[in-house]
């Protein structure tokens, strides 16, 4: 049994990391044109809005799958709190904080009505870090990132990424190239 | 004046307000459909995957019990090597010749 739950623990670990993917693109491509091809930016916005339906029981699965492993040893208390683990506390650490952060932007967005909009977007913001977060723990603690074809794709996606997010960027620090 | 003011055409369908303003061609529900069909995807690629390759050798995290059991088997197994390399005998050919007359004879056909 403790080899089934390490097997969907397995997978859904990587499931949740690919959702993020699509929820993060999806978030920067409205202003980054980089779903252009696909779809409009309505379209996309949309995608984006329904992300945590997919990410939500990935992340779960993950988390519960690892707190049902015996050999995992992974507690409650290590979901919340980083760095309380007898062993790779840095790996499984960084995924702690992804789970932490994703909370903050998941509350902070069904919140949005009450929070000024400023403050909801330095929240949101909270989620580049989310992901660069699942990314390390994924990178330090993947026992399927052993494969390069996992791990090429992981990459991939990773420095696609990362790409539109420094795009996103320069067009945020040079508003005037938007207008032009 | 308003009456004297040429009469504006009508709006033609693909400029109105009722266009379809694309860049792409896919609407937002295939997008989620996609989104949800990757997801499961790489949920049931890499459960085959895990399923094909349980115990993988070279995983980065391991937890303290497997991580002392791969310490005694590998104490183990180098333990048997030392062991089969100490007592490791060597074959070699015990029959020799001699110079003395033969003390039997062999009857050739």
């Amino acid at each position: 049994m403790d080899l089934f739950f390490w097997e969907i623990a397995r997978a859904s670990g990587l499931a949740a990391y690919a959702a993020l993917c699509i929820s993060v693109l999806s978030g920067l491509a409205p202003r980054t044109q980089a779903l252009s091809f696909l779809a409009n930016n309505r379209a996309v916005r949309a995608l984006h809005d329904w992300t945590p339906w997919i990410v939500i029981p990935a992340a779960l699965t993950h988390i519960l799958a690892l707190l049902l492993d015996a050999t995992a040893r992974i507690g409650i208390l290590d979901v919340f709190v980083p760095f309380l683990t007898t062993y790779g506390q840095l790996a499984i650490g960084l995924g702690t904080i992804s789970v932490d952060l994703l909370i903050i932007v998941l509350v902070t967005t069904w919140f949005r009505r009450r929070l000024a909009n400023n403050a909801w977007q330095w929240w949101h913001r909270a989620s580049y870090l989310g992901f660069v977060t699942m990314f390390l723990h994924a990178m330090l603690s993947g026992t399927d990132l052993t494969s390069p074809v996992i791990s090429v794709l992981s990459w991939a996606s990773a420095i696609g990424i990362g790409y539109y997010a420094l795009e996103r960027l320069g067009k945020a620090l040079n508003p005037a190239r938007i207008r032009a | 004046m308003r009456a004297n003011s040429p009469t504006l055409p009508p709006i033609p369908a693909k400029t109105g307000p009722g266009r379809r303003n694309r860049s792409g061609p896919v609407a937002a529900w295939g997008l989620k459909l996609g989104g949800f069909l990757t997801t499961l995807g790489v949920f049931a690629g890499t459960l085959g995957y895990a399923n094909t390759h349980l115990f993988v050798t070279n995983a980065p995290l391991r937890p303290a019990a497997v991580a002392a059991v791969a310490t005694a088997a590998a104490t183990s197994a180098a333990a048997v090597t030392a062991v089969r390399s100490t007592t490791t005998t060597a074959l070699t050919s015990s029959v020799r010749t001699t110079t003395l007359p033969a003390v039997t004879a062999t009857k050739t056909s």
